[in-house]
């Protein structure tokens, strides 16, 4: 066989897979998706009886969207304030590590221990030493503390890698053209960097927002989304949970939306064609 | 020369600049004096601390040692951007992000000129470099001379007192660079602006430069007027990286009538004495120009058996590479449009003038 006939027939079979993949991963979202459609006497699974608004019309009258838009509104500026954490600590972090100072690679290791480290137990020792301390868990104290630590080395690792393709050069020759450190950095360095700014800002978004385990200890009463999802879960499953699970999933693609655009706007502005 | 009223003629002093990585000695005791609108050529190969100078210049790196002056004042301990310099970088370095007219305007912008002066000094600093179409195009647009130039204009928009050039034409096509030169060396002439140009090109430096330095391992070689480095090279290294010179080595011999006899591997050469004479049997080196050479049956005092190894052919001239008897390679110059004389694989015996040889340091 030709080299070039073999190397097609490995194309299909590896573009089989990653379509395998990817129905693998989108499937149950669709399917949970499809199942809260369904007509008022319809259950949780399949098959569906008839096609309806109705569990929806029902979050939108029920008590239970009264339980649940405390929990949103809460996730959504936790995940508002860890996007803004996460870019300000990421850029600084990377910045400190492109200057290479001493320790900068035990540093780089233990920023990265957020990643590696069991967001259950991170989130059950963090509560433990917050009750040693005296401190009341809360969702915009320690949760918020908890899920940084987990959203920032994501936009760390970003900010690394945006910074590792930026040259060096560009702020030398501000600063020979009279600008000082903090002009040069402002009106040339964050502009050029600022698609991978998003980036850890979305980072932070998304991690923070759908973050369950880092949550569970560090939130105390007023639960946010995850939380009372899963106590939800716990105590009754309709259709209409579904329902919540698909509005909230619209959201956060067109908070993601919102951040990709800005993107790719704010690259092309950089690097026209 | 006397040493203080000069100074305030000076646009840069360098006195005994060392700078260290490490344990890497990049920059080892560098002492140099730019005069008002000079053109000076730092020229060396890779690595020897040209660079790291300019950059010790231009307050990117502090010096461990050393002082540094700008225009008769000390800057050792400044940041950049409070010297009086402009810097051109090998790639440029043109923002991204920004348009042509907006980084030429850029220094300006610093210096907190108002607006309408810096676009009335952008559109005559654009239309002097011939580049005003250009004005709203950014980097990614523009060709490798078109880039040059949005550089060149950036950094001389502020007139500052040197402009600091680090390999400045070695991004640029080779058919542009001869061209560019002309142009940066009238443009030098016409702003009475020192340049500071770092090169590994003796060509660009020696055809640019009204001084050149000649750096190897962190140290100055030698510097002067191009003629003196050309015809007088001070050490073997110098004669050695200059283009044309036959680096010999021997033993000294007893000196008489200024004239010094050196026991080679290849026999007994004279060489003019300058200065005081070596000791006898200590390690000299000499070096004559490959078109200093006489070829064929001659008279000359100095004759070495050699076998042509191959011919390179340059416009005005045949340049002819031999191997002497003990493996020493030597050049020989043949101008004009003469039928060749060798071919590689022919043996001859080369010769030439002692007053031609040039002892080394």
């Amino acid at each position: 066989m030709h080299w070039k006939t073999r190397s097609r027939l490995t194309g299909w079979i590896l573009g089989t897979v990653t379509v395998g993949f990817l129905l693998y991963q989108w499937l149950p979202i669709f399917v949970l998706g499809l199942l809260s459609f369904s007509g008022p006497t319809g259950g949780t699974t399949f098959p569906m009886n008839g096609v309806s608004l109705h569990w929806y019309r029902e979050l939108w009258d029920a008590s239970i969207m009264n339980d649940f838009k405390p929990p949103v509104l809460r996730s959504f500026l936790l995940a508002l304030a860890c996007s803004a954490t996460t870019v300000v600590l990421s850029v600084t972090a990377a910045q400190a590590v492109r200057g290479q100072f001493r320790g900068h690679n035990l540093f780089f290791y233990l920023l990265l221990l957020g990643i590696m480290a069991p967001g259950i137990l991170v989130g059950f020792g963090f509560a433990l030493m917050m009750r040693l301390l005296g401190v009341d868990p809360s969702w915009d104290t320690t949760a918020y503390i908890t899920h940084v630590s987990w959203t920032l080395p994501f936009g760390f690792l970003t900010m690394l890698a945006v910074f590792n393709r930026f040259d060096p050069k560009l702020e030398e020759a501000a600063l020979t053209l009279g600008a000082s450190r903090v002009t040069a950095f402002r009106r040339i360095t964050l502009p050029i960097v600022l698609p991978g700014v998003i980036g850890a800002g979305l980072f932070g978004f998304s991690l923070s927002y759908d973050e369950y385990p880092r949550s569970l200890f560090t939130t105390g009463a007023d639960l946010t989304l995850p939380l009372a999802v899963m106590a939800q879960l716990d105590r009754q499953l309709t259709p209409e949970l579904y329902a919540i699970g698909t509005t909230t999933t619209l959201f956060s693609f067109l908070a993601i939306g919102v951040f990709t655009f800005a993107f790719w706007t704010l690259r092309r502005r950089v690097q026209p064609r | 020369m006397p040493e203080g009223p000069m100074i305030a003629q000076l646009d840069l002093e360098l006195r005994g600049v060392r700078k260290r990585y490490g344990s890497f000695l990049a920059v080892d005791g560098v002492s140099l004096k730019v005069e008002k609108g000079q053109f000076v050529c730092l020229l060396g190969p890779s690595g020897c601390g040209k660079t790291t100078t300019l950059r010790c210049v231009a307050g990117l790196e502090e010096p461990d040692e050393g002082d540094i002056l700008i225009g008769g004042r000390q800057v050792t301990g400044d940041p950049p951007w409070k010297r009086d310099i402009a810097m051109m970088f090998q790639d440029f370095a043109l923002f991204p992000h920004m348009s042509v007219a907006k980084q030429v305007g850029f220094g300006l912008e610093m210096l907190k000129k108002p607006r309408a002066e810096i676009g009335k000094r952008v559109a005559e600093v654009l239309a002097a470099f011939e580049i005003a179409h250009l004005a709203e195009r950014r980097p990614a647009q523009l060709s490798g001379g078109q880039k040059q130039r949005v550089a060149l204009a950036r950094a001389m928009i502020t007139e500052p007192r040197i402009l600091l050039l680090d390999e400045p034409i070695g991004a640029l096509d080779y058919a542009l660079r001869e061209a560019v030169m002309l142009e940066l060396k009238a443009l030098q002439q016409r702003t009475g602006i020192s340049f500071i140009w770092v090169t590994h090109d003796q060509n660009e430096a020696f055809s640019l430069g009204d001084h050149v330095v000649v750096m190897n391992h962190a140290r100055i070689e030698q510097q002067g007027p191009p003629e003196d480095l050309l015809s007088r090279p001070r050490t073997a290294f110098v004669a050695g990286f200059i283009q044309g010179n036959n680096v010999l080595r021997g033993k000294a011999g007893a000196a008489e009538a200024g004239v010094l006899p050196v026991e080679t591997a290849d026999g007994r050469f004279h060489v003019p004495i300058i200065g005081a004479a070596p000791a006898p049997g200590s390690e000299v080196s000499f070096s004559v120009r490959a078109e200093r050479i006489e070829e064929g049956e001659n008279d000359l005092p100095n004759r070495i058996a050699a076998r042509c190894t191959t011919v390179e052919y340059f416009g005005a001239f045949r340049r002819h590479v031999l191997s002497s008897g003990s493996g020493v390679t030597l050049k020989w110059d043949q101008f004009g449009a003469l039928p060749p004389r060798l071919r590689a694989g022919t043996e001859t015996t080369l010769g030439w003038r002692t007053e031609d040889s040039v002892l080394h340091a």
